[in-house]
């Protein structure tokens, strides 16, 4: 009873100090909570778990999750304990035993554990069906309605058991650590100050190296062999970006000591005060490194996914709507279909799926074959080509060729290459030839095949009159024609577009809806949006407080060096510098990093994702605008965190 | 010349309307002329060591004025007085205060350094000190692998590498044997002698007390005696111990003195 009494009372009066640490255990109960109510809840799982793929990513999410929960209550516990070594060792120095006291820690950690489960749960149990609402909002355009959402007492209990089961753990460990705690460094420990890393040039050297290494690689341009060294890339920077706070940033830290700046009042004291932290919080610096780039790397792409997924879609599929059939029946159920659902046809035009085989030397143009015996071009005369181009959904320039003339339309990326191989050459028919004077860089017209090839009108009729065109397989069977259609709202129209499935669907040989496009990639998109929204507060959150918490610790232990200096006589102002430069490093440097870091990572993502996504000449450049929004975004959540700690951390030295 | 006036100091811990209010000071007034060396004596907890940080600005009186070089300190914001403490006042603290992160070395520039000094001036004023205090082959390690009367002589050169014009030295000697004790009053008195700087030393130790020309005992808050040093050292150290006797709460340093 005794010991409850004093259980309660040191919990009370230390309330304040360790609200964070409170914070930080009912947030990962929350965490926890809210991932499983997720993957309990009927409605998300429906619409994840038919893909396996979904299912994967979403477990891959919770193991990560729950690993970081671990990671996160043993070392905010191990910072628990060692702020309290004094404390304890005052009552192992009053003849308390160690089996009392590791009594007295477990109790304690039961019930702040306790109190903890009850406030994460209650807000998670407030949180799950906004939480869901956000998911199914972002991945699924139509959702509309309301998510059932009933408290399963399952998932209560799936939480709270483990957690009971790590709190005890934890709160057991408590009596081994003291068992291992001198008396002697007990009371040394608030005075002494953490042994120095002296740091090691050749650590140094090595680190960079290490992330050298794995940028490079990463930089690599060749998707599939990135994929293969994916793991590599992964360990070379994670073992460099640990090795670099090791070895390199002491190393680094006392380079500066040696500098002249250094005697500068300020920059001597928070050099010298970091560097003696450094030991403790080495580790917490990588950990966040890594885990900032891999958060701020999945929101990154799960946002550039996002925001690009009209510009994909319509790169991938090039008009609202098209279909190939000869099937006039087809073509009049799909215009009542838009009449049924009142919506506006912009623009529709048939076209034959034109073919020439025009002759040219054997060669290689931006990594395209040319003059090989199945060569093949698409074509078209210049109105029907501009025809198309107006009704596909991007604004294309309209071509313009000259007699004798002829335009090369290829999806390349490089057009340049292209011209550069291209321009001059002849296209020899069966007796005429055409000069190819430009190219393009679009494949929407090809409708099957590699290349596209347009001509002057007239030339296009000559040709015809040649033979040199054709309309008809071998067996003399027609292709069949394309219909392409604009319309009106084409990614909003839900019911329309459900319909013309309905139409479409086994009655004609292929057609594409950017609609169907859209949803999918929606789906799949908003999914890793929402993972790394969901990841990234989850990791800020725990490893922003974590370094509060450590900075708060060593706050108390700097107290007495703030006093000191105050009676030698340091500015306020010169107070408020020298605490900024003691804090900032210690929150930023890891962020920096892990930006660098995601930065390469997204130029990995560019070379596997998004360049064969995007049409554009350069993807990287869009992909880093988009990631420069979500590294924004998080910097400032991160800041703030900063803000707070400052504070804090003023308030204790003052 | 008169460089410290203290006027009317009272000091009272503890909030106005608790009852647990404490009068650590009583209505001290005092003058210091420049180049004095004066030593402060009196039982523990007579109110010496607050006396010394209101005389260096850590702490503000309750009542009163404290005057340093015709600068009242009371009218001073708290950005002048930190200048004013960089500039003219060195502290030996009781406890050191030496900073835990810093080697020896950096401590006792730091003041410097807050100051903006050139490194090489730093180092040719801390070269000399050093030597004479004898703590040049510490001078890298930090203060946890040192002794404690290394701290305190480190402690010492912090507070007098500046040239401050009023040093306050609360029990210099405390931890020191008496060969180093006595080292360090010797660097005292020749900082007295040859910069004119003035100190205000608090001590338990008769010895120590015997250096200065003049000592003022403090009891309960109030000054009690003063004495002057005359011309015999051994007859103001028995006049010491006379007070002191009365007073209590001095060491014996009899033996002490005669040994030596
Ligand atoms: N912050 C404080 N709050 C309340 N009382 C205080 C405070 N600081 C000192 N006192 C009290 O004021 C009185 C004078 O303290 P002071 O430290 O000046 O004594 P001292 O003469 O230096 O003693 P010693 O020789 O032991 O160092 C003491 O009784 C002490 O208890
Ligand atoms: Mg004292």
């Amino acid at each position: 009873m005794k010991l409850i009494t004093l259980a309660i009372r040191n919990i009370k009066r230390s309330f304040s100090k360790y609200a964070m640490y409170f914070f930080a255990l009912s947030f990962s109960v929350f965490t926890v909570y809210s991932f499983l109510a997720l993957m309990y809840n009927d409605q998300v799982m429906a619409k994840f778990t038919y893909s396996d793929r979904y299912r994967a990513m979403l477990i891959s999410f919770g193991v990560v999750i729950f690993v970081f929960v671990a990671f996160f209550l043993i070392s905010s516990n191990n910072s628990f304990i060692r702020a309290r070594k004094k404390e304890i060792s005052t009552y192992s120095l009053f003849g308390m035993t160690n089996r009392k006291i590791g009594w007295l820690l477990f109790v304690e950690t039961m019930i702040v554990g306790s109190a903890a489960l009850v406030v994460g749960l209650a807000v998670g149990i407030f949180a799950s069906k906004l939480i869901a609402m956000i998911l199914l909002n972002l991945t699924l355009t139509h959702f509309v309605g309301d998510v059932e959402f009933s408290t399963a007492p399952k998932v209560v209990y799936l939480t709270v058991v483990p957690f009971l089961l790590v709190f005890g753990v934890i709160g057991l460990t408590g009596r081994w650590v003291i068992g291992r705690f001198e008396l002697i460094d007990l009371f040394k420990a608030n005075k002494m100050p953490e042994t120095r890393f002296k740091g090691s040039i050749l650590l140094l050297l090595f680190s960079l190296m290490l992330m050298g290494t794995g940028y490079y690689l990463a930089a690599w341009r060749d998707p599939l062999l990135l994929m293969m060294l994916a793991l590599p890339i992964l360990v070379l920077v994670i073992v460099g970006t640990f090795l670099f706070f090791r070895g390199g940033l002491p190393k680094i830290l006392s380079w500066l000591q040696n500098r002249r700046s250094y005697y500068r009042g300020d920059n001597l004291i928070a050099v010298s005060t970091f560097n003696h932290r450094l030991k403790s919080i080495s580790g917490l610096m990588a950990a966040i490194a890594v885990l900032s780039a891999v958060a701020v790397t999945v929101i990154a792409s799960g946002y550039t996914l996002y925001a690009t997924v009209e510009k994909s879609t319509y790169d991938a599929v090039g008009y609202d709507l098209y279909f190939y059939t000869n099937d006039e029946q087809v073509l009049h159920d799909v215009r009542a279909a838009f009449a049924e659902h009142d919506v506006a046809v912009i623009m529709e035009h048939t076209t034959y799926r034109y073919q020439a085989r025009p002759r040219t030397d054997m060669f290689v143009a931006a990594e395209w074959e040319f003059g090989t015996p199945d060569t093949y071009y698409r074509i078209y005369p210049q109105s029907e080509f501009n025809q198309l181009l107006r009704a596909a959904r991007e604004r294309y320039p309209q071509a313009d060729v000259g007699k004798g003339e002829a335009v090369l339309a290829v999806r390349t990326g490089n057009n340049e290459l292209l011209e550069k191989e291209w321009v001059g050459r002849k296209l020899d028919f069966s007796n005429s030839s055409l000069t190819v004077t430009a190219c393009m860089d679009l494949d929407i017209t090809d409708f099957g095949a590699y290349y596209t090839v347009v001509v002057n009108d007239s030339d296009f009729t000559a040709l015809m009159e040649n033979g040199d065109i054709i309309t008809t397989d071998s067996g003399k069977s027609p292709f069949d024609r394309v219909t392409v259609v604009k319309y009106e709202n084409p990614l909003g129209s839900h019911d329309l577009n459900r319909r013309l499935n309905q139409v479409l669907a086994g009655r004609v040989s292929s057609y594409r809806l950017a609609y169907n496009h859209y949803i999918d990639a929606l789906e799949n998109f908003g999914l890793v949006c929402f993972i790394g929204f969901f990841m990234s507060i989850v990791f800020i959150l725990m490893t922003a407080s974590l370094l509060y918490f450590k900075q708060i610790m060593a706050a108390q232990e700097e107290r007495h060096l703030y006093q000191t200096l105050r009676k030698i006589g340091i500015r306020p102002q010169q107070e408020a510098r020298v605490i900024t430069k003691r804090l900032l490093p210690v929150f930023f440097i890891p962020l920096l990093l892990g930006f660098l870091h995601s930065i390469f990572a997204m130029k990995s993502a560019d070379t596997m994702v998004f360049s064969g996504m995007l049409a554009v000449e350069n993807s990287y450049l869009i992909v880093l605008k988009f990631s420069a929004a979500m590294y924004l975004g998080y910097g400032l959540v991160y800041g703030i965190f900063y803000l707070i700690t400052r504070r804090q951390y003023i308030n204790i030295v003052s | 010349m008169e460089i410290l006036r203290v006027e009317n100091i009272s000091k009272v811990y503890g909030t106005k309307r608790s009852a647990k209010q404490f009068r650590a000071l009583n209505n001290i007034s005092f003058s210091v002329k420049k180049g004095e060396f004066l030593g402060v004596m009196g039982p523990s907890g007579s109110g010496k060591t607050t006396l010394l940080n209101i005389i260096g600005s850590i702490d503000r009186p309750t009542t009163g004025r404290c005057i340093i070089d015709g600068q009242d300190l009371t009218k001073l914001n708290k950005n002048q007085l930190a200048q004013h403490r960089i500039k003219n006042i060195g502290f030996i603290f009781q406890d050191y205060n030496l900073l835990e992160t810093m080697t020896l070395k950096e401590n006792i520039i730091l003041p410097l350094a807050l100051h903006g000094y050139k490194v090489r001036e730093m180092e040719a004023k801390l070269a000399r000190l050093s030597h004479d205090l004898g703590i040049t082959g510490v001078l890298d390690k930090y203060p946890y692998e040192v002794s404690g009367g290394e701290q305190q002589r480190a402690a010492a050169c912090r507070a007098v590498i500046t040239n401050p014009k009023i040093i306050l030295a609360d029990e210099p000697t405390g931890n020191l044997d008496s060969k180093s004790g006595r080292a360090l009053l010797d660097l005292l008195t020749l900082i007295n002698q040859k910069y004119q700087a003035t100190i205000l030393m608090v001590t338990h130790d008769v010895f120590a007390a015997s250096y200065c020309q003049k000592i003022m005992f403090i009891r309960d808050g109030e000054i009690y005696n003063e004495l002057y040093a005359g011309e015999s050292k051994r007859q103001f150290f028995d006049a010491i111990i006379d007070v002191m006797s009365v007073l209590g709460g001095a060491d014996n340093e009899a033996d002490y003195f005669s040994h030596s």
